[in-house]
């Protein structure tokens, strides 16, 4: 019972990470209608910023959290502005999107590991708020990582913000009418180039604060991009383009992931998302909550 | 010389994966992410065949060519039928599943990799299975099959309404692009005699595409094109090793936005490829200058 | 008089939505029918049912007496059933040529192996493949754009292309949508003429979304009207237009969008 709940425990706090990731690149899904396969780097990025911010520019934990997200949210739109549009200008066939992603990924992990160098960093600790400094809070007989409790604790609050603002304010809404029909928004009045920066935007500083919890939890190291694997599964779990979907992906992905590292053993771990990925693809491919809808001809 | 004999064997080697994803990516317009998990199991297949059942090396080729081939059927069967991203982002997920699955298995070595595998990749084998490759994939992309599959990737709908079965076409490009990946995997294999699941990762996917990008999409000769050059430049200037893929990104990037059909333009380097180039061009200037012609009567 | 094509009772729901609702009717042998309603009326569901594009909710689709409505599209297109598009789908980076020649592909019977080994067959069937297309762009007066890149032909042709691309097949039935959308009053003269000559020279039979009155009443022989995705009325040109309920729908229709 005990080791369950310890498995709960870990599967939550994974789960949270994986969530900030696969929202942010849902939501672009869900507008942009591609996967944007460079939102890894941008969380890898983000992590570097509040690392620095941190260690180099001395700022207090929470500026440096703020910087990382500002910084991997201006990252995403740069990359929306000098790669994307000018696709989406010439209506490329989304196969190009995909490559150019692709392309932007490597050339971002890989400019990483030329000039900083590919040796994983360490948040230093004493640089870490008190709270966050010592080890495990013991709450019955289960170790609740304080790391954890604050990586759950800031996701959620991230998450609910973003929840409210897409279902409470003009510019949420917006978002919502381009993402269910972009021709028709435009013709309402709403910028369809605004909403995909605002969307770039805020997916990037989701992968920002993403980046720094994860780097916080193990290390900062450029391949860390490779681990938002985790998260595209996720939210193709959840259903591509759906926000509680990858919410929940996330979550029943990390659940599944750390009962079976626990139960069974972490070499299979990986396997197991993989074949969960391509079962959930074969047997409901719009996930579990996503739209299934027919091609207009 | 051997450096460079060295060289041209690499360049062999990839070139047949490349020829065979140039199919799938280029000319149907898939996109895989997975496909050195096709040229693993070629590479292991073979290992085991030449090391553990020391049979000869031809039907080491065959087998790891047969086995790709087999399980890209029942992968193509799972995937198919998904939308484009959907099929992209299984093809990920089978070719880390297949890594995954060898790091588990002790019989071939697991993690560690598998070392001392007989040396039977010669540069004549490789050059001899290349000319095969570019004939193969000439003739069938030069086929009523090729061009039905140059129609799903331009326009699956309209591919559909022009009678054409749009699943087994893709079935087609994906097993032949699949046995060629497992026919590169086992001269890879056989050539430098040490293989770790980890040399067929993602990255090693993303390489091949790379290489069929940088030739230009829908270009046997640009595919050749980009294997040369993406294969032998970064050995040329092995001192810039770590700037190489950040020059390779920014190259994907800049080809995407700027010249999307890369470095042949999607036309091929033959007589009549060129002839049909320049008549496309002196058929484009035709149509612009009537237009033109009608534009001043008008104003007229 | 016999019948190529028939609905009965076809019907296909999205979510809770008829688009199509119980609608039936017959297309005559060698003859041009025409299918109009107002916009939304379901008439290019109608045509994704025919063409397998959507599955059916309901109902039946027969072609030449045989149900057709569980077959794939690729299936039906080789039966005898293509179409174009309302918003033209080529192979937009093919040429002309290669687009027509594309879709000749059914006339031959080679496979894989003798492809890529060239035998025999191979080349006397390409053979035949290219002269059949050459006839083709013949016909329908492309001969001397063959090597333009279909993304780069003015409107006009892309859509003469697309007739041309669906008339490969050697369809039964060849089915329009709006192929008049976007063309002047002297194009569609033309392309009336163009379908009235296609009837007859590829002894075939047309059904036809239009929303130009002048093309419909002009070249077809029999009208079905549709309104929210039942019909409304059905017959010659002359009673539908005199039929009250088609004035009133229909034109309404057209005089609110005034």
């Amino acid at each position: 019972m005990n080791q369950f709940l310890q498995q709960l425990i870990n599967g939550l706090s994974i789960g949270s990470i994986y969530a900030l990731m696969a929202v942010g690149y849902s939501l672009v899904y869900s507008i942009m209608n591609f996967s944007n396969f460079a939102h890894g780097s941008v969380i890898m990025l983000g992590a570097y910023f509040g690392f620095f911010a941190l260690t180099l520019a001395g700022l207090p934990f929470a500026l440096a959290f703020f910087v990382a997200a500002l910084s991997a949210a201006g990252v995403a739109v740069l990359l929306e502005r000098l790669a994307y549009k000018p696709l989406r200008d010439r209506h490329a066939p989304f196969l190009y999107f995909i490559i150019t992603a692709m392309g932007a990924s490597i050339f971002i992990d890989n400019s990483v590991i030329a000039t900083i160098g590919p040796t994983p960093k360490t948040f230093p600790s004493e640089l870490l708020p008190s709270f966050l400094q010592s080890g495990a809070i013991r709450i019955g007989h289960v170790d609740v990582g304080r790391i954890d409790l604050a990586m759950f604790a800031i996701t959620v609050v991230c998450l609910v913000a973003l929840v409210l603002f897409i279902d409470f304010t003009r510019l949420g809404k917006a978002i919502q009418a381009t993402a269910y029909n972009m021709k028709a928004s435009a013709l309402m009045g709403i910028n369809p180039g605004f909403v995909i920066i605002l969307v770039f935007a805020i997916g990037g500083a989701l992968a920002g604060v993403a980046g720094v919890l994860y780097g916080m939890k193990y290390q900062v190291f450029p391949q860390m991009s490779a681990i938002t694997l985790k998260s595209f599964i996720a939210a193709v779990f959840g259903g591509l383009g759906s926000l509680p979907g990858a919410m929940l992906g996330s979550l029943l992905l990390a659940l599944i992931e750390t009962f079976v590292s626990g139960y069974l053993s972490t070499q299979y771990r990986d396997l197991f998302s993989f074949i969960i990925l391509i079962a959930m693809l074969v047997i409901r491919p719009s996930g579990i909550m996503g739209k299934t809808a027919e091609d207009k001809a | 010389m051997e450096y460079i004999q060295g060289i041209a064997i690499l360049i062999g080697i990839n070139l047949i994966a490349v020829l065979g994803l140039s199919i799938l990516t280029g000319f149907t317009g898939l996109f895989s992410f997975g496909h050195g998990g096709f040229m693993a199991i070629g590479a292991y297949i073979s290992a085991i065949v030449t090391a553990r059942l020391h049979l000869p090396f031809a039907l080491a080729i065959i087998a790891g060519a047969v086995s790709a081939g087999l399980v890209s059927i029942f992968i193509g069967r799972l995937t198919l039928k998904l939308k484009g991203d959907y099929f992209c982002i299984a093809t990920m997920g089978f070719g880390e599943a297949v890594r995954v699955i060898l790091n588990n298995i002790d019989y071939v070595g697991g993690a560690r990799g598998w070392e001392s595998l007989p040396q039977l990749t010669s540069i004549w084998v490789v050059l001899g299975l290349d000319i095969a490759a570019v004939i193969v994939a000439w003739n069938l992309i030069n086929s009523r099959h090729g061009r039905n599959l140059v129609a799903v990737r331009e326009e699956e709908l309209a591919a559909q309404m022009a009678g054409i079965d749009v699943y087994r076409h893709k079935m087609i490009a994906l097993v032949v692009s699949a046995a060629m990946a497992g026919i590169a995997g086992a001269l890879m294999a056989n050539y430098i005699q040490f293989i770790r699941p980890t040399m067929f990762n993602m990255a090693k996917s993303t390489d091949l595409t790379i290489m069929v990008i940088f030739g230009g999409l829908g270009s046997i000769s640009g595919s050749i094109v980009g294997t040369f050059l993406l294969v032998s430049l970064p050995e040329l200037f092995r001192n810039f090793a770590q700037w190489r893929l950040v020059i390779y990104g920014l190259a994907v990037i800049v080809i995407m936005v700027g010249r999307p059909k890369g470095v042949m333009g999607g036309f091929e380097l033959t007589p009549s490829g060129i002839r049909k180039s320049m008549a496309a061009r002196r058929a484009r200037l035709a149509l612009e200058a009537e237009a033109r012609a009608l534009e001043r009567e008008d104003l007229a | 008089m016999s019948v190529v094509l028939e609905l009965k009772g076809l019907t296909k729901r999205f979510g809770g939505l008829a688009a199509v609702n119980d609608v039936s009717f017959k297309v005559r042998e060698g003859g041009i029918s025409g299918l109009i309603g107002p916009n939304g009326a379901g008439k290019t569901t109608i045509f994704n049912l025919i063409t397998g594009v959507y599955k059916v909710s309901g109902g039946a689709i027969e072609f030449r007496g045989l149900p057709v409505q569980d077959k794939e599209p690729y299936q039906i297109a080789g039966l005898g059933i293509t179409r174009t598009f309302q918003n033209i789908r080529l192979f937009k980076e093919l040429s002309v040529f290669d687009n027509v020649l594309t879709a000749c592909h059914a006339s031959a019977k080679y496979g894989l192996t003798e492809a890529v080994l060239r035998l025999p067959r191979f080349r006397r069937e390409e053979k035949a493949l290219h002269e059949k297309a050459d006839s083709l762009l013949e016909i329908m007066g492309l001969r001397d754009r063959t090597d333009v890149t279909a993304n780069n032909l003015p409107y006009g042709l892309q859509r003469r292309l697309e007739i041309t691309r669906a008339l490969a097949l050697d369809p039964k039935l060849l089915l329009l949508d709006e192929p008049a959308a976007g063309m002047n009053p002297d194009e569609t003269e033309q392309l009336m003429r163009l379908i009235a000559e296609v009837r007859s020279r590829f002894e075939l039979s047309v059904l036809v979304i239009e929303h130009h009155m002048d093309l419909i009443m002009g070249v077809c022989e029999h009208i079905h009207v549709l309104s929210f995705g039942c019909t409304l009325a059905d017959g010659t040109p002359d009673e539908v237009a005199n039929d009250p309920q088609v004035v009133e729908a229909y034109l309404g229709a057209e005089e609110a969008k005034k």
